[in-house]
């Protein structure tokens, strides 16, 4: 498809380096168990910004029992799953912490959703079973609560000085709260955040980015996305880069009318009722 | 998709009936046992009734949900009175997907076969559908006529119905995950079907879908009647996508092998690790062609004999779907001497791939409202070249759900090669062009039109006389571009289909 790419009227323009760009590669973390949610849309995101600049890039797939070197890559994505998937890839997450840690150290860009936000923790205990080991990148802990948050989400955040809101949709009921070592990702415009009290979401630790925003979370937050393929770029060239801008009246359309939504459900606590009260009682459904 | 089985089996594997053997004949009721007619009960038949008429004659939805709403607020035990309490036999069809054409497959096989049935074939599926059918079908005397109900049940309606119906046969189509926003995880759904299951009366009959793994193990250790339905082809009908969900061994958790994918995780089966693997199935499509969007053609093995069959509607879904009906058929004992016949005749459920002439141009409208029934609708079309001219709608209401992740899972890239031109409606056409656009759908291509009606005008300006544009849309969406058009005079109302 052609997307025009619009140069920006003034300030530095990316321009590729002598011999092109580099290849950004993006692992994607347990593709096969933590897919539930559409973040799968995250990836494509990525994908799809790179390829309208010009910018190749090369995903690998890392599930359970796969090996890997973290700081081979300059994006990792790991993504939200249902309680059964999260338990395999904790029990999993074990063999892969140190490298992963290594990564983070090293300023690799780690995106996690949800589960992933949960499990780059120290610990994840759920309201029922026993607790599951994080990977401990993230100095949060998350306890299973009674409450579902249910609902679209606004947050403000601010990356590298540049301030801006994203959008998603929370379906989570663990409670994370952040330890010292932790900063929020951001501040709850509307929405529950990490435990519906603090006010705080998400978390962030050199480029590790975590929160619980599904959506997916990325097509919606162009600039976002932008910011985090801005980041591995930078970090992988050893310069400062500003990325050509695109077309985004589809994107902004999508996050203005989730901000809405978020903004209008402020202060309740799910878009819907529990399922448990909707089950039998809506007008009609077939399937 | 043309198949051959290279090895017939000579000797039908042995049905498996659990243990409790083949049924006897089906016998319907022909006696009333008709509880007392309270004041209560009557008041609440009278109202319901009321409903009906009042809902039929203002024209909005042919009085499919609101008249069981209003008998079970005047008498909340007025579906039991009608219903378990007089014995009527009733067949309830829950799943994810294929509910609804499983129940006119169903229906269209007892009526064949001599039964008289009650259905809820507009697809009204919740309490209040399904309490909306029986006060349709009785008496002011609370007389339920001796027929059998063919109901199809949605997933989280189940476990609030099980005990007023007390069905003679359940049958699980398949488990997708459907609005996690309003059901939940896969998981818990799944232990909805086993608790029903579970309490299912000695001598009812359990059907379930072999190929998909969480449904093929519900209720292991119940001793009544277990008939198992599934395909038995040699190549593969599908491939495992992002939109597959149980891919993992529901005993141990081990990575699932397929020996054959036929759609979506439902396939040929086994774990490598612990040894689960797909039971034997009683009902199995041994042969399968899909040909074009109007036309089934499959090949069934039963206990009973064998049956060809051609069926006016398409894909591998179907084949799944009328191979359920005949399981349930035989869990009930019905005769199946006039199946063919009976499945030759029935044609899609409205906006299942239905084919529409609106006035210079045709449309086929498809209604999809999970990442596999889209895909499935997606590939139905493919048969007939990828879709040029697109209507694709989704919104947001209390049936719909109201978190659209899920449209990230849908296989949108299968389909935007051929896309000339994209309307995009419905409340959240904010989302879904923003997905077409990253599926690779060139946004100069797409026109967001909110309003449906006004799509559906948007979408048929552009086409060129004789064109077809395929709609793809969620249940609301369809429900009103269907209302649109028959208004228009090119369709009946949707619960006349």
């Amino acid at each position: 498809m052609a997307i025009e790419l619009q140069m920006a009227p003034q300030g530095p323009v990316t321009e590729a380096p002598e011999g092109g760009w580099p290849t950004l590669r993006i692992a994607h973390l347990y593709p096969s168990l933590l897919n539930v949610a559409g973040d799968g849309g995250n990836l494509m995101a990525l994908e799809r910004r790179c390829a309208w600049r010009g910018i190749p890039t090369e995903t690998v797939a890392i599930d359970a029992g796969d090996t890997a070197d973290f700081s081979t890559f300059d994006i990792v994505l790991f993504h939200g799953g249902q309680d059964v998937e999260m338990e395999i890839v904790a029990a999993d997450l074990g063999s892969k912490a140190p490298s992963l840690r290594a990564a983070a150290d090293q300023g690799v860009v780690i995106f996690a959703v949800c589960a992933g936000l949960q499990l780059l923790g120290t610990r994840y205990s759920p309201s029922e079973g026993p607790p599951m080991e994080g990977a401990a990148i993230l100095d949060l802990e998350t306890r299973g609560g009674p409450q579902r948050f249910m609902q679209h989400a606004a947050v403000d955040i601010t990356i590298d000085g540049q301030r801006g809101t994203i959008v998603g949709f929370e379906n989570h009921s663990g409670q994370t709260v952040l330890g010292p070592g932790a900063q929020p990702f951001g501040t709850v415009i509307a929405g529950a955040g990490n435990n519906g009290t603090d006010g705080t979401e998400g978390a962030v630790r050199d480029h590790v980015y975590a929160t619980y925003l599904h959506g997916p979370v990325l097509p919606k937050n162009p600039w976002l996305t932008d910011q985090l393929i801005r980041i591995a770029l930078e970090r992988r060239l050893g310069r400062e880069i500003v990325l050509a801008p695109l077309d985004d009246s589809v994107e902004q359309r999508a996050h203005d009318v989730a901000y809405a939504k978020a903004v209008r459900n402020r202060g309740q606590r799910t878009a819907l009722e529990p399922a448990h009260l909707v089950r039998g009682r809506s007008d009609e459904a077939l399937g | 998709m043309t198949s051959r089985t290279v090895d017939k089996p000579t000797n039908a594997a042995a049905p498996g009936w659990g243990t409790a053997g083949p049924p006897p004949p089906f016998q319907p009721p022909t006696k009333h046992r008709v509880p007392p007619l309270t004041p209560r009960r009557f008041a609440a038949l009278m109202a319901g009734k009321a409903a009906a008429v009042a809902s039929r004659v203002s024209g909005r939805g042919g009085g499919t949900s609101v008249p069981g709403m209003v008998a079970r607020r005047v008498d909340p035990t007025i579906l039991a009175s009608l219903v378990a309490d007089q014995h009527i036999p009733v067949i309830a069809i829950t799943g994810s997907n294929g509910k609804t054409t499983t129940a006119r497959f169903s229906a269209a096989l007892l009526r064949a076969a001599g039964f008289p049935v009650s259905h809820n074939k507009a697809g009204s599926n919740l309490v209040q559908g399904v309490t909306s059918v029986a006060v349709g079908a009785a008496d002011l005397r609370g007389r339920t006529p001796p027929r059998v109900m063919v109901m199809e049940i949605d997933e989280g309606a189940l476990p609030l119905v099980a005990a007023e119906l007390r069905p003679s046969a359940l049958l699980v189509t398949d488990l997708f995950r459907d609005q996690l926003d309003r059901y939940g995880e896969i998981y818990a759904v799944a232990d909805t079907f086993e608790a029903v299951a579970r309490e299912l009366a000695p001598d009812s009959a359990l059907c379930l879908n072999a190929d998909d793994p969480i449904v093929a193990g519900l209720a292991p250790t119940r001793s009544g009647r277990r008939v198992m339905f599934g395909l038995e082809l040699d190549h593969d009908t599908d491939r495992i996508t992002r939109a597959a969900d149980t891919i993992r061994c529901p005993r141990c958790r081990a990575n699932l092998v397929y020996d054959h994918v036929y759609l979506s995780h439902m396939g040929a089966w086994h774990c490598p690790a612990c040894g689960l693997e797909r039971p034997p199935l009683d009902v199995a499509v041994t042969e399968l062609e899909v040909r074009g969007l109007d036309e089934t053609r499959f090949h069934l093995r039963t206990p009973a004999g064998e049956l060809d069959l051609v069926v006016p509607q398409s894909g591998v879904h179907i084949a799944y779907d009328a191979a359920a009906a005949v399981a349930i058929s035989l869990g009930l004992g019905v005769p199946l001497d006039h199946a063919a016949e009976a499945l030759a005749t029935v044609r899609p459920a409205f906006g299942r791939l239905e084919r529409i002439a609106a006035g210079r141009h045709s449309i086929v409208l498809g209604f999809a409202k999970n990442p596999t029934s889209f895909n499935t609708t997606l590939r139905a079309l493919a048969t007939e070249g990828l879709p040029r001219q697109l209507l694709v709608a989704a919104s947001n209401t209390l049936v719909d759900g109201e978190d659209f992740a899920w449209l990230w899972d849908v296989d949108f890239e299968s389909a935007a090669g051929g896309v000339e031109r994209v309307t995009v409606s419905g409340l959240r056409a904010d989302e879904l062009a923003n997905r077409l656009k990253y599926a690779g759908v060139d946004p100069a291509v797409m026109t967001i039109v909110e309003d449906r009606p006004a799509a559906l005008d948007a979408a048929l300006a552009g086409l060129e006389p004789g064109g077809t544009l395929t709609i793809l849309a969620g249940y609301t969406p369809t429900i009103e571009l269907r209302e649109e058009m028959r208004r228009r005079g090119w369709v009946g109302p949707y619960w006349e289909v």
